[in-house]
């Protein structure tokens, strides 16, 4: 469960990139994060995992108070959480394998079991076998964007955080993504999209919080 | 997932970055090249002046025709200075037969030899606290003032200035060890440092899936031990190389002139503390360069 009270967020240079949000999303949810470029979506969602810290307010996240999280605790936070960037920041010198063990490699499992993970991960989001061994700059658009859900994917995590996950494709793999993101719902985790395609959000009814220049509409 | 994983993402930072490593440790192996022969030279020419200090005797030449009552008198009065642990008399007769048996070889030579060309003498052995050139030189000079003695000789005066060289070279072994240090430390920190910019996406990434602030500088530490390490280890074997080309190819030219050479190389002991502060100064330096990168 995700749990936002009054939560706001400026950046440096007066930036106001969120104003006095709450929210509150269930376990087990869908939810469509909307609004234009410069809203505040990728904020929000940095929020969630600590990655930008709010100047006021407080967030849950499955129980743990985010604003007051001890240092040592952020990787506990992030373990549950995966998150599928904008930008994928994915290791363009790497392979497509090491990019998603790393996770597992951080969060020290063994190397066989890292092995099992990742090829079954690649499975679940379409991605064949060939694509294992390549760097990521190798692959098309849509495969990195695969690539950088599945290595989001790849710990269990029970909520998914996803950044324009069809940012840049086209309709017919923009429904291939979306068609995944269901199933990982389906199977049981919290996932929230961010996105500024509208026709999306009309196309899969879905709770959707609409933000505009920070704040909460409608 | 040992400390095995985290050796090998430290060797693997190696390698990603060759060039800048092999430069630092490069760097790191001339400086601790330069110290460790310093205290193999040093540990040489020690246990040489031990050897020699072992065997270090005044000879006293007497005066022909000294009388055997005087020649004891003379004994006493030796045996009264602190420094002397033993007199020993050896006549003419004896200084011929010995030297006699040391030229035996050349046996033909000696046939018409006579004892009355070899002095008497008295061999003058020194207790074992007193055997160093200033205490010698000292004690050769009031014993060369004894009425009937012709001249007190003893060997290796040069040691003299040997031992003053020797206590510059151990002093020199320490200002470059701590040296030595700086250099590591510095290095490493360097080195270290520009890992963690080559790295900076790679520890993002790591640390927004979760990884512990442990588990991404685990890794940087060890590179910079290793650095040293790896330093350590490559001066100690170009140092032995040289060492064992000296020792086979030079020493035995030397040996002619100063008598037996028994060459030894660093003791098991002082390699492994060698190494132990190779390991220790690029630990610190990978530290330091951590510390000041606090936030990764
Ligand atoms: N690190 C930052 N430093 C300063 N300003 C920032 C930073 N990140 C975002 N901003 C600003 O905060 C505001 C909200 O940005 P945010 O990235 O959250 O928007 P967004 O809704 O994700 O936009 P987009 O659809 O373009 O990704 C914008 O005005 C942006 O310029
Ligand atoms: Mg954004």
């Amino acid at each position: 469960m995700i749990q936002f009270f009054q939560v706001y967020k400026t950046y440096p240079g007066n930036i106001e990139a969120l104003a006095d949000i709450s929210l509150k999303i269930e376990k087990g949810e869908f939810v469509f994060i909307t609004g234009p470029s410069g809203a505040g979506k990728t904020t929000l969602l940095k929020l969630i995992i600590r990655a930008e810290r709010p100047d006021r307010g407080e967030i849950l996240v499955n129980g743990r108070n985010i604003a007051r999280l001890k240092n040592s605790q952020i990787p506990l936070l992030r373990r549950e959480v995966g998150f599928v960037f904008q930008d994928f920041k994915l290791l363009n010198h790497k392979t497509v394998y090491e990019n998603i063990a790393l996770v597992l490699e951080a969060l020290k499992y063994k190397k066989r079991e890292i092995t099992k993970r990742v090829r079954q991960i690649l499975r679940v989001v379409g991605l064949e076998e060939w694509v294992i061994k390549q760097t990521p700059l190798k692959l098309s658009g849509g495969e990195q964007q695969r690539v950088a859900t599945a290595r989001a994917l790849v710990k269990s995590p029970s909520i998914l955080l996803a950044d324009e996950p069809t940012g840049n494709l086209d309709p017919g793999l923009t429904v291939e993504i979306m068609n995944l993101l269901e199933k990982v719902n389906h199977l049981g985790t919290t996932v929230l999209v961010a996105t500024h395609d509208t026709n999306l959000v009309a196309k899969y009814k879905k709770r959707a919080l609409p933000l505009y220049r920070g704040k909460l509409v409608g | 997932m040992g400390a095995f994983y985290f050796i090998r993402r430290a060797l693997r930072d190696i390698k990603d970055n060759g060039l800048t490593h092999l430069l630092s440790i490069g760097t790191i192996a001339i400086s601790f090249f330069l110290f460790a022969s310093f205290l193999l030279v040093s540990i040489n020419f020690d246990s040489f002046l031990q050897a020699w200090e072992k065997k270090v005797q005044i000879v006293l030449y007497l005066k022909d025709g000294v009388a055997k009552k005087r020649i004891l008198q003379i004994e006493k009065e030796i045996q009264k200075q602190e420094e002397v642990q033993q007199v020993k008399y050896i006549s003419k007769r004896k200084a011929m037969e010995s030297f006699k048996r040391d030229l035996a070889p050349y046996g033909g030579l000696l046939e018409g030899l006579k004892e009355e060309v070899f002095p008497a003498s008295l061999e003058i052995k020194l207790g074992e606290p007193f055997r160093t050139p200033e205490r010698i030189k000292a004690l050769a000079a009031r014993l060369n003032k004894i009425k009937d003695v012709e001249e007190a000789q003893y060997g290796g005066i040069w040691l003299e200035r040997f031992s003053i060289f020797l206590y510059i070279l151990r002093w020199g072994a320490w200002v470059l060890g701590a040296v030595l240090v700086i250099i590591i430390v510095t290095v490493t920190a360097n080195t270290v440092r520009l890992t963690l910019l080559n790295k900076r996406a790679e520890i993002e990434i790591m640390k927004l899936v979760g990884a512990t602030d442990a588990f991404v500088k685990l890794p940087l530490y060890l590179e910079g031990g290793l650095q040293g390490l790896f330093g350590a280890g490559v001066s100690l074997l170009l140092l032995f190389l040289l060492f064992r080309f000296f020792s086979l190819k030079i020493s035995p030219y030397l040996s002619l002139y100063f008598g037996q050479l028994r060459l030894s190389f660093l003791s098991p002991d002082l390699i492994a503390g060698i190494m132990g502060v190779g390991l220790a100064s690029g630990l610190l330096g990978g530290l330091l360069s951590l510390q000041k990168a606090a936030e990764v």
